[in-house]
């Protein structure tokens, strides 16, 4: 355990490399975000934002570079023996959205939102219930607890899948792509969520699509080509005064493709 | 010419109906056609002389008495069956989880012990192997009771074949929910118990019945050794010592397929319980 380099920051990514095989899918990644910043990843398809983003908890292994997260310093070994024990704490600190929300099928939404905890973190099964009402009147799903996934919709499962990430106290929530299987209707109530989570100050990194959410909530935005990290700056500076010739290229084809 | 809402409504209800009524017609052929089919088995044996256009047609006489003096006796065998598949499949679970775990892991003994233990017992017929634990054995000194013997043979080979459901039942559970379970920081274990291990046996509990079915009649297999007193072995005993095969081993038959049949309407209860989360 560490103190953080800067004492605002709350995750800083040093020289992060990502191999599959011989495909580079995240090259010399470095950046740092502060506490309660939101950053949005945007790049194209296939230029590893969703790698990147789930190197930072280690659903996949890095292969060099440290990951530092509030004060858990994780550093990436080419052979992945790394310590169980400090990815375990890494995880803790973080909290996952996936775009195919990954409800554990066989719970009811409260009981997927109080799995965790109880499991986790040996909370008793009272407290973790109130946690878990608490999280869902939040999420607007107070009247949905008892019901399996498979009877919610797509954006009811994603704001389930939030506060079931909720639950743990993470000091980041990791997003990729969270609105990306639902269909337009549904998007709006997740956004709704998240716009709640900026609100309130959480230290969010999401890997999106939706420019419009990014361009009005986000802090800074980073563009992903190839595995690099090209470019990163406030929305105006990337959406309106983008510098490197992929980011205008991306935004150039984005503008372009409806 | 497009129907207006009330006719396309009305159509609808009917269209419905008649296919209600299809599907019932449908289910009451099969309870006719099964009743025709039981009829002419029983028909079969009722030593019954039919005259049919002129035809002689002699059925096979059963010996009653025979029946009736054996019967009993061949019905105490029904409880050592059931014992002995039960034990047996309950011991086949445990190492057919343990094999398919084995056959996951990344750790090369237990991926090695799991791959050797399946290859040689499905390399080997059942047969054999019963043989081995009976007749084998004991010549090195290590004498088993015939029931566990056999309760031993039948689970190693059941659990080997098991093995392969239970592995791919764990497999098939979507990698998402695994990293949903890494990602709030369980660990492997705790992730297999809580998320994989639940959804798996959804999808394992049919073919498992399956097996169990398999099994019931599988372990008459042991009786060929002569220690375990189930049904097949008793059959054969009644039927040898009055020399009335037919009617000792149709005796059998019918005890072993009521067991099946009992066994595979509890097998759908089973699956109705533990299909939590997917109907509703
Ligand atoms: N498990 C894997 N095995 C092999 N290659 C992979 C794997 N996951 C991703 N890749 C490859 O790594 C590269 C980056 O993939 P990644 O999923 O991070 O892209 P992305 O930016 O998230 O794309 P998208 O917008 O489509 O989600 C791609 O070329 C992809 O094919
Ligand atoms: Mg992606």
């Amino acid at each position: 355990m560490t103190q953080p380099i800067q004492p605002s920051s709350m995750v800083q990514v040093v020289d992060l490399e990502k191999f599959f095989g011989a495909l580079q899918a995240v090259k010399q990644a470095s950046f740092t975000v502060d506490i309660a910043e939101v950053v949005c990843i945007i790049g194209r398809s296939g230029s590893g934002k969703s790698t990147l983003l789930r190197c930072l908890n280690f659903l996949e292994q890095p292969h060099y570079g440290s990951i530092q997260i509030d004060d858990v310093r994780v550093i990436a070994r080419p052979d992945g023996r790394v310590d169980p024990a400090q990815i375990h704490a890494l995880r803790l600190k973080t909290g996952m959205v996936f775009q195919s929300f990954n409800l554990f099928a066989h719970r009811t939404a409260l009981e997927n939102v109080i799995e965790a905890p109880i499991i986790v973190k040996k909370m008793a099964t009272t407290e973790a219930t109130d946690l878990g009402l608490q999280l869902l009147e939040k999420v607007g799903l107070t009247d949905k607890k008892d019901q399996y996934p498979s009877r919610l919709s797509g954006g009811q499962q994603q704001r389930v899948a939030i506060a079931r990430a909720l639950a743990m106290q993470p000091k980041v929530m990791l997003f990729d792509e969270p609105t990306s299987a639902l269909d337009p209707e549904l998007i709006a109530e997740v956004l709704g969520v998240m716009r709640q989570l900026v609100d309130e100050g959480m230290t969010m990194i999401i890997v999106t699509h939706e420019m419009d959410f990014a361009r009005n909530f986000a802090d800074r935005i980073i563009f992903m080509d190839q595995g690099h990290l090209v470019e990163a700056g406030s929305p105006t500076q990337i959406f309106d005064q983008p510098q490197d010739a992929r980011t205008r290229q991306f935004l150039y084809a984005l503008d372009h493709q409806n | 010419m497009k129907p207006n809402d009330a006719e396309t409504c009305e159509l609808g209800q009917q269209v419905e109906l008649i296919r209600q009524q299809q599907e019932r017609e449908f289910q009451i052929g099969v309870y006719v056609s099964w009743a025709v089919l039981f009829f002419f088995l029983i028909l079969a044996f009722s030593g019954l002389k039919i005259n049919l256009f002129g035809f002689e047609i002699k059925t096979i006489a059963l010996d009653l008495g025979f029946i009736t003096r054996s019967g009993p006796n061949i019905a105490e065998g029904i409880v050592v069956t059931i014992i002995l598949s039960t034990a047996s499949i309950v011991l086949a679970c445990l190492l057919a989880l343990m094999g398919a775990l084995g056959r996951l892991s990344r750790f090369p003994p237990a991926y090695a012990t799991s791959t050797f233990y399946i290859s040689l017992v499905r390399g080997t017929p059942l047969l054999l192997q019963i043989f081995f634990l009976f007749f084998a054995l004991p010549q090195i000194g290590i004498r088993l009771g015939p029931m566990t013997a056999g309760i031993l043979a039948l689970g190693l080979n059941y659990g080997a074949y098991m093995a392969e459901i239970f592995r791919a039942g764990i497999q098939s559970v979507d990698i998402g929910q695994q990293e949903a379970a890494y990602a709030l920081g369980m660990t492997r274990n705790q992730m297999m118990h809580r998320v994989v291990f639940p959804q798996a046996l959804r999808l394992i509990i049919p073919p498992i019945g399956n097996q169990f079915i398999a099994m019931q009649k599988d372990s008459a297999l042991v009786s060929t050794v002569g220690f375990v007193h189930e049904i097949l072995w008793r059959a054969e005993k009644h039927g040898r010592r009055d020399a009335r095969h037919l009617e000792a081993l149709l005796i059998a038959a019918t005890f072993y397929w009521i067991l099946t049949i009992i066994f595979s309407a509890c097998q759908s209860k089973i699956e109705d319980r533990f299909s939590k989360g997917v109907r509703e």
